[in-house]
C-alpha cells in the first residue's frame, strides 16, 4: 500500500513537471516563431515594398 | 525507495528551477558574460584535429555534414513515429509501449550520430558560428530538447500509460515535435547565415 | 549532341522569368531548399526505419509488413514534397545543376533506388507471410534494405556536394569530367 502510494506520488510529480515543462516550451516556441515570422515579413516588405 | 530531500515534488521543483535558471540566463547579461568567456574555447576548437581537417578538406566536411543529415533523417523519423503514436496518428494498432520503447532506441543512436558529426563540423567553423546568433538559438533548443527528452519525457513515459493523463502525454508529444523541428530549422538556417 | 541538347534546354529554362525570380529571391530559394532538406526527416526517416526493420535493428517486434505499409504513405508524401522542391531548385539554377557531376550522379542513383525499391517491394510482398514476425527478414530482403541504405546515403552526399564548384564547367577540367559533366565547347552560360 505504501509502495503504491509512493508510486502514485511519483507519477503525479512526473506529470506536474511535464505540464510545467511542456507549457513553457509551447509558449516559448510559439512566441519565438511568431517573432521570426514577423521579422521575415518586415524584411520582405523592406525588400519588395 | 528512499524519498528525496525535496519531498514528493522533487522533479517538479528541479524542473521549475531549471526553467527559471534558463530564462534568467537567456534574458540577462549573464548570457553575454558567458559568451565572452567561451571565446578562447572556440578559438581552441579550430586548432584541434577536427578543426584542421574540416578547414583543409571541404570534401571531408561535406561528407560529415551528409552523415549529419542521415542522423537528422533518423532522428526525425523516430520522433515522428514515437510522437505520432502518442498522438494516435501512426501505427495505431501496435501497442504504444512497443513503439515508444523501440523508437527511443533509434532516437538515441541518431542523437549520438548528430552530436558526433555536429562537434566535428563545429570545430571546422568554430569562430564563424561563435558570432552567429542562430547557432546559439540552435544550441539552446538542442539543450532544451536533450534535457526534456531524458529528464521529463523518458521518466514519464516509462510509467504505465493508462495511469498518465492523456492530455499530458499529448502535450509532451507536441512539445517534442516543436523542439526537434526548431533544432532542425535553426540548424539549416546556420548554412544561410554568415 | 546530347550534352548540347541538355545545355540548350537548361539555358532556355534559365531565361524564363520565374527561374530568375526564384534564383534572385530574398527568401524563397532558401525556403525551398530548407523544405527540401528538412523533408528528409519525413521521407528518408520513414525509409530508413523500414530498411532498419528489415535488417532487425529497429522496431523488431512489430510485423515488418505493418511497418512497410503504415510508414509507406508518409514516406511517399515526403518524397513528393522532395520531388517538387528538387525540381524547383533545379529550375532556379538550371545550367549549373544540369552540368554538375554530383547532380547527374544523384539523378542516376535516384533511378537505381527506385528500381531497388520496386524489386524489394515485390520480393517482400511475395514472401512476407512466412517471416513477418521475425526480427530479421530473409537475406535477399536484407540485401535490398542494405543497398537502399547505402544508395540513399550516397544520394545525400551527392546532394551536399552539388554546392561545391570543384568540377564546374567554367574551370579547367579533365576530359573525363568535361564529358561526364556535359560541358559544351564555347558555352557562354554557366
Amino acid at each position: 500500500m505504501n509502495e503504491k502510494n509512493q508510486n502514485d506520488a511519483q507519477i503525479k510529480d512526473e506529470q506536474t513537471s511535464a505540464i510545467l515543462a511542456t507549457s513553457t516550451i509551447i509558449i516559448f516556441f510559439a512566441v519565438y516563431w511568431f517573432f521570426q515570422i514577423q521579422s521575415v515579413r518586415e524584411l520582405l516588405e523592406l525588400a519588395y515594398g | 525507495m528512499p524519498t528525496s530531500i525535496l519531498g514528493p515534488y522533487t522533479r517538479t521543483i528541479l524542473t521549475a528551477a531549471a526553467i527559471i535558471g534558463l530564462l534568467l540566463f537567456s534574458f540577462t547579461y549573464a548570457r553575454v558574460s558567458v559568451w565572452i568567456d567561451v571565446q578562447p574555447f572556440f578559438e581552441w576548437m579550430e586548432t584541434t584535429w577536427f578543426g584542421v581537417i574540416g578547414k583543409t578538406w571541404g570534401a571531408a566536411f561535406a561528407v560529415v555534414e551528409a552523415v549529419h543529415l542521415i542522423g537528422l533523417a533518423l532522428l526525425g523519423g523516430s520522433v515522428i513515429v514515437g510522437e505520432g503514436r502518442i498522438l494516435g496518428l501512426v501505427l495505431t494498432d501496435v501497442p504504444a509501449r512497443t513503439i515508444i520503447n523501440r523508437a527511443d532506441k533509434v532516437f538515441f543512436w541518431a542523437l549520438m550520430t548528430l552530436l558526433a558529426t555536429g562537434v566535428f563540423m563545429a570545430c571546422g567553423v568554430a569562430m564563424k558560428i561563435y558570432y552567429l546568433p542562430v547557432y546559439w538559438y540552435k544550441m539552446l533548443a538542442l539543450g532544451t530538447g536533450i534535457l526534456f527528452h531524458f529528464c521529463i519525457r523518458k521518466p514519464l513515459l516509462q510509467r504505465e500509460l493508462e495511469k498518465i493523463n492523456p492530455w499530458v502525454t499529448k502535450a509532451v508529444a507536441i512539445s517534442s515535435l516543436m523542439i526537434w523541428f526548431t533544432v532542425a530549422a535553426t540548424g539549416r538556417w546556420i548554412g544561410f547565415s554568415g | 549532341m546530347l550534352n548540347e541538347l541538355v545545355y540548350n534546354f537548361a539555358v532556355w529554362l534559365d531565361d524564363t522569368r520565374w527561374s530568375t525570380m526564384l534564383h534572385e529571391s530574398y527568401y524563397m530559394y532558401n525556403w525551398v531548399e530548407s523544405t527540401h532538406v528538412l523533408t528528409l526527416m519525413v521521407s528518408l526517416g520513414m525509409l530508413f526505419l523500414i530498411d532498419l526493420r528489415m535488417l532487425g535493428y529497429a522496431l523488431p517486434d512489430v510485423p515488418a509488413s505493418k511497418i512497410a505499409e503504415r510508414l509507406g504513405m508518409p514516406m511517399l508524401v515526403g518524397f513528393t514534397v522532395m520531388f517538387i522542391t528538387g525540381i524547383s531548385l533545379f529550375y532556379a539554377v538550371p545550367v549549373r545543376s544540369a552540368q554538375s557531376v554530383w547532380f547527374r550522379t544523384k539523378m542516376v542513383l535516384l533511378v537505381v533506388c527506385a528500381v531497388n525499391a520496386y524489386l524489394f517491394h515485390n520480393r517482400m510482398n511475395a514472401s512476407v507471410s512466412s517471416w513477418d514476425n521475425d526480427a530479421r527478414a530473409p537475406s535477399r530482403i536484407r540485401l535490398g534494405a542494405g543497398l537502399s541504405l547505402g544508395f540513399w546515403t550516397i544520394v545525400v552526399i551527392c546532394g551536399r556536394f552539388i554546392a561545391y564548384d570543384w568540377f564546374d564547367c567554367d574551370y579547367e577540367q579533365s576530359a573525363f569530367i568535361e564529358f561526364f559533366a556535359g560541358c559544351v565547347d564555347g558555352q557562354e552560360r554557366f
